[in-house]
């Protein structure tokens, strides 16, 4: 179920709001209602997965509580193990086996071994990658005494299942949710529905009356790849890298707005990360459950920056390859995540050094302009288009013709580009907006809200729904 | 009292003013969001473009064929000896040719997007009105053969709905339809020229069914460059990927032929044997089309033999236009003969139905 439908909108909330507040004065129904509700959630995509989201829930909760109860370092060693392997065995099993297996194919049939292994389509649960991360970081917290696990089943599944953050995050912690899912939120307050219809209809607007305007122009050009200008690659570097944005910081917005709605606070997910001064910045910025969550329990246990430049610069590549591998099983989500290995590593060094430009609007120019270049290659099919797009943008296949940058880049597009652009660098993010409630606003905020959802028959899935 | 107390008390009614406001702010959420999507519901359900509301207070965006046909039989004196159904592509064939080549009256019913279920209602209707006179049919068809989805526009209309006991009333899905921004525009395009100015329909019928000849440059099928038009087609072929298996599936669905099945039981009931044609392709997507093995004209020829094994009909293919002597100037756009080409393909169609028509 989308966030973006009428199903979800007109029949899920408002039931599940009813559900939830109504049981305020029993904490068990309570939580077992969400639980439910979110699973049903879950479900309407594709109850075959189901399973998959519920096995994955149980064997962390045991886990968690064994290596609570043991005191023997190899048990608890063995135990987490158990655990990590589990679920980066079901996410290898889901996400990666088929590309694996093909990528295997394409050396074969290079060195004229034919295709030897079967080819696999599997079809990838829905929010997987979320999930995961979600239940992975509880084993771990629980394993560097972090965290106290719980023992009450119905709150883990709870924070697991939570419909808000199940199918595209933000990737919550357990420490972001255990005192909250410890003591609920007795009632709605005003405070309360107030931020959350203020944080779901920004939400709505972002994803519906922005992201999903731009997709048709960044869909026409990335199909005209090979026949882009340099005026023309631009424009499908930048459009797609603010519809990114708009659509999966919309996301972030609704679900952190329905957290609300529902007594929660979640982490925030996005800080204006085209304001970033660098390419570090930006990644403190962008995504910033995700980041943080590669920061707390892969590059720190690897060394992090406190080693040698050498080892720092390692960390960082082998850090953003994962990032990008977790995002798709594709060699594009691969050389995204390298690239970016290699953005971080050279900012390391340069920093080191005391070379990096002092500038600000310098240092957000270019970091803009490489974040948007490396995200031509995480929008592209394949590493062919993005090589086609990004010669495009060095100026190799030379200048659009005018009547071939009309079409591709019509009057509308370009303006949608450059207002947001404007956008972007001067307006604060949702979540710097001090909302001093008033009717005549909360008025606006439902008109505008009105307005996106009249356009959701025309509505593209979240981008971030595919990994 | 203490400064802290002081403070602790003062803060109490600012809580209450803060409490009040943030009422307020969800309050005016929820009266306009719910206010401006009623009101927009409210304006499309009444201008009712696409005709799904049957509400009839202005003229629809939609061609509202269905029902002028249905007024049009109501009209005739004498019940029509042929009855042409189908979808635009069948709208060209007039019922003075036919009465040229096999001496008959003849009716037009075909209506624009016409499938099954419009050609089953026009079929009953006649039966009803004329109810002691057996006819002869021709149905124009397009590869896949039949649809069994009720266009809301005839649904709405209370003549065609005792011949339609699955057509769904006026639903979520049309809600839905309702709410958005592109229902909105077509229902303010369609309130500036019918109430802020008169509108009246730019095309036309005689009283047997056919085009005015005015019309024929208002149809939505008239394309401005034929070629251009056929660029597109024969580009569109190309990519089309769908296996002969998927088509089998599809056509093995037994919902999807309820009104085809349904029509032909009726007229074979009352001793009368229609005549099916495979609408003509153009002469160049069909062959972009034959080249990929074009498999839906494969499922749809062994639909055809499994409904000649219950029903009795004449099947007569004209999708190659080559058959019949198609020019391929004489077209509308890349889907449609134009008048001249479809006098041609009346005359092979007369020549093949074996007898069915005489």
């Amino acid at each position: 179920m989308l966030f973006n439908s009428y199903a979800f909108l007109f029949a899920f909330l408002p039931a599940v709001l009813a559900g939830w507040w109504g049981l305020s004065r029993w904490r068990r129904p309570r939580l077992a209602f969400l639980t439910g509700a979110s699973w049903f959630f879950y479900a309407w995509w594709d109850w075959r997965y189901l399973p998959v989201l519920i096995g994955a829930t149980s064997i962390d909760y045991v886990a968690g509580l064994w290596i609570a109860r043991s005191e023997s370092e190899t048990r608890r060693r063995f135990l987490l193990a158990a655990s990590l392997t589990t679920n980066l065995g079901i996410l290898a099993y889901f996400k990666f086996a088929g590309f694996f297996f093909g990528s295997l194919n394409g050396i074969g049939s290079t060195l004229g071994l034919g295709a030897p292994l079967p080819s696999l389509h599997i079809l990838l649960p829905i929010g997987i990658s979320f999930y995961t991360f979600n239940s992975m970081s509880y084993t771990i917290d629980i394993f560097r005494r972090r965290v106290e696990p719980t023992r009450d089943l119905l709150v883990y599944t709870t924070f697991v299942g939570l419909f808000p953050h199940l199918i595209a995050g933000p990737i919550v912690r357990f420490t972001d949710l255990a005192d909250q899912l410890k003591r609920l939120t007795p009632r709605l307050t005003s405070e309360t529905a107030a931020r959350g219809a203020f944080l779901l209809s920004c939400g709505l607007v972002k994803k519906l009356l922005i992201a999903d305007q731009l997709n048709p122009y960044v869909g026409r050009l990335y199909t005209a790849h090979a026949h882009l200008g340099l005026a023309s690659s631009w424009a499908a570097a930048v459009g797609y890298s603010l519809q990114l944005y708009f659509d999966f910081s919309g996301y972030s917005d609704m679900a952190v707005g329905l957290a609300w709605l529902l007594g929660f606070r979640f982490p925030q997910n996005f800080n204006s990360p085209f304001k970033a001064v660098n390419i570090s910045d930006f990644w403190r910025r962008w995504h910033m459950s995700l980041s943080s969550w590669f920061r707390d329990y892969l590059f720190i246990p690897l060394g992090g920056s406190q080693r040698s430049a050498r080892r720092t610069v390692l960390n960082l590549v082998v850090t953003m390859f994962l990032a990008g591998l977790w995002h798709g099983a594709a060699w594009t989500f691969v050389v995204w995540g390298l690239v970016h290995g290699f953005f971080l590593g050279s900012h390391a060094v340069l920093r080191r050094a005391g070379w990096t430009p002092r500038a600000v609007a310098v240092n957000r120019a270019v970091t803009f302009l490489l974040g948007c270049g490396a995200f031509v290659i995480f929008r592209s099919p394949s590493l062919g288009i993005a090589g086609d797009v990004l010669s495009s943008m060095l100026g190799l296949h030379g200048l659009d013709s005018s009547s071939q940058f009309a079409a591709l880049v019509p009057f509308r597009f370009a303006l949608l580009i450059g207002a947001l652009l404007v956008f972007v660098n001067v307006a604060p993010n949702t979540w710097q907006i001090r909302l001093k409630p008033r009717v005549w606003q909360g008025m606006a905020a439902g008109l505008a809200a009105a307005i996106a959802v009249m356009t959701i028959s025309q509505a593209h899935p979240f981008l971030y729904f595919q990994f | 009292m203490s400064a802290r107390q002081a403070v602790a008390i003062g803060d109490v009614p600012r809580a209450r003013a803060e409490a009040a406001t943030q009422r307020g702010f969800v309050g005016g959420f929820l009266c306009s969001f719910f206010l401006a999507l009623a009101a927009v519901l409210a304006f499309n359900v009444v201008v009712d473009p696409f005709a799904l509301a049957g509400t009839g207070v202005v003229p629809t965006a939609v061609e509202p064929d269905r029902s002028i046909k249905l007024d049009l039989l109501e009209g005739l004196k004498r019940g029509p000896q042929i009855l042409i159904l189908g979808d635009s592509r069948g709208r060209q064939a007039q019922p003075s040719e036919l009465k040229r080549l096999t001496g008959h009256t003849a009716f037009n019913a075909a209506v624009t997007g016409g499938s099954a279920p419009d050609a089953y209602v026009m079929v009953r209707y006649a039966a009803a009105l004329f109810p002691h006179q057996k006819r002869r049919y021709i149905w124009f068809t397009d590869i896949g053969l039949a649809s069994s989805t009720v266009q809301p526009q005839l649904a709405a209309d209370p003549r065609a709905r005792p011949y339609l006991p699955d057509a769904p009333g006026f639903g979520l899905g049309d809600v839905e339809t309702y709410l958005s921004t592109g229902a909105t525009k077509t229902s303010w395009r369609v309130f500036e020229k019918c109430v802020l100015a008169a509108c009246h329909s730019l095309i036309r019928y005689h009283p047997d069914g056919s085009l005015t000849n005015q019309s024929l440059h208002y149809l939505p099928e008239h394309a401005k460059s034929l070629r251009a038009d056929v660029r597109r087609a024969v580009a569109s072929a190309r990519a089309r990927s769908e296996t002969l298996a998927q088509w089998r599936h599809d056509l093995a669905a037994p919902a999807r032929f309820a009104y085809l099945d349904r029509m032909l039981a009726f007229m074979n009931r009352r001793g009368e044997v229609p005549v099916i044609v495979l609408n003509p392709i153009y002469p160049s997507v069909l062959a972009a089309l034959e080249r990929h093995g074009f498999p839906a004209r494969r499922a749809t020829l062994e639909k055809i033999a499994q409904l000649h094994k219950r029903f009795r009909f004449v099947f007569v293919d004209c999708e190659d236009s080559r058959k019949w002597g198609g020019r391929p100037d004489d077209w509308t756009n890349a889907t449609h003969v134009n008048r001249a080409n479809m006098r041609r393909e009346l005359g092979y169609i007369v020549r093949h139905s074996h007898g069915a028509l005489r």
